[in-house]
């Protein structure tokens, strides 16, 4: 069944066809949220209340529109909003090592050159940035969007988000070399 | 090139968009800049940790409470919408349409310009009305005084009538 097959059904209230969207997106949407607040409990109780968004909006959805980039628009909107309403960046991050890592999805990327310590510091680097430096980074670094994908994620001009990942990176680089500094 | 202007083109280069010669350009920079030369690094593996960062997977749990939203929004509209009815009952119909009324009289009056003559003439009227509730209390206090010795010389009067018979009796 393809993808507006689905969202069709799931209109008409098929069971089926909303298990079938959960288990496309759950994962995404879950690691979003995870990168973005960096605790496993806040992001479980974000994915859900984006999912329960989801399923308010879906009526409204416009067909002609590609569903990836408009639901993620709508899990961006609702963590910056959350982020905003309960201010989490004052908030501790998981533990990289102990709940990041050994959570890790089997047959993932991890296996690289780049150590796990400039990963951990990435991690922790996230929470240093602002909401909307956050979602560039996560969306274009670490799920790799395009930057075209993100221009219509994020409802904004093609430069405006070329020259605002450029920002984030810039900013999370420091962080890193504060966070050396710091450990030297 | 400036330091400003080589931040302003990191990514570009990164992620090789630059053409030939701002590439050079940018690296002549890069060679004699080890501040630039230093963030250039540390971005790039900034770049390469994120780009092999793990994905994690959502637990079992998480997949049965994202399965059962359908079911959990059902329960709550089986939940609200009883209130809704009652609300929205016909017979409840006149009272909205009588408290509609009474709002738009009160916000012309609190809120409307001319609304201040109203509410002068509410003033004055409460401050007459005050007025002669105290005057009427005033003459009910000097009635009451004058009934009183009315009673009182009634009285009086009965008791003197009332020994004059009893002399007559006696005599």
């Amino acid at each position: 069944m393809d993808l507006d097959a689905i969202l069709r059904s799931c209109l008409e209230g098929s069971q089926q066809a909303w298990k079938a969207l959960v288990d496309a997106y759950a994962r995404r949407i879950f690691n979003m949220a995870y990168q973005f607040c960096g605790s496993r409990e806040e992001a479980e109780d974000r994915t859900q209340e984006v999912f329960l968004k989801l399923h308010g909006a879906l009526p409204k959805y416009d067909f002609g529109k590609n569903f990836t980039a408009w639901f993620l628009t709508l899990a961006k909107n609702h963590l910056i909003d959350e982020y905003r309403r309960t201010k989490w960046e004052k908030t501790q991050r998981d533990d990289f090592d102990e709940r990041v890592l050994a959570h890790a999805a089997a047959g993932g990327p991890e296996e690289s050159l780049v150590t796990k310590e400039a990963q951990a510091l990435v991690w922790e680097g996230l929470n240093r940035l602002s909401a909307d430096m956050r979602v560039v980074i996560i969306l274009r670094d670490l799920q790799g969007k395009s930057y075209e994908e993100l221009a219509e994620i994020l409802t904004l001009p093609l430069g405006t988000v070329k020259s605002r990942v450029n920002r984030a990176r810039i900013q999370l680089a420091k962080v890193l070399q504060e966070y050396r500094g710091e450990l030297a | 090139m400036t330091c400003e202007r080589m931040e302003e083109l990191l990514s570009a280069y990164l992620e090789g968009e630059l053409a030939a010669a701002e590439r050079a350009e940018f690296e002549a920079h890069l060679a004699a800049c080890p501040e630039c030369a230093e963030l250039v690094g540390l971005m790039r593996e900034t770049m390469a940790a994120a780009a092999s960062f793990p994905e994690v997977e959502p637990s079992p749990a998480l997949y049965a409470r994202l399965y059962a939203v359908p079911e959990e929004k059902r329960a709550k509209r089986r939940l609200v919408r009883p209130v809704f009815e009652w609300l929205a009952r016909p017979a409840l119909q006149p009272v909205y349409a009588a408290l509609t009324a009474f709002i738009a009289v009160l916000t012309f009056v609190l809120f409307h310009p001319e609304g201040q003559g109203i509410r002068k003439k509410i003033d004055i009227g409460l401050h007459r009305g005050f007025g002669t509730v105290e005057k009427l209390y005033a003459d009910a206090g000097s009635i009451k005084g004058e009934v009183g010795t009315l009673a009182r010389n009634v009285v009086k009067s009965f008791d003197a009538l009332g020994l004059s018979r009893a002399n007559e009796n006696n005599k």
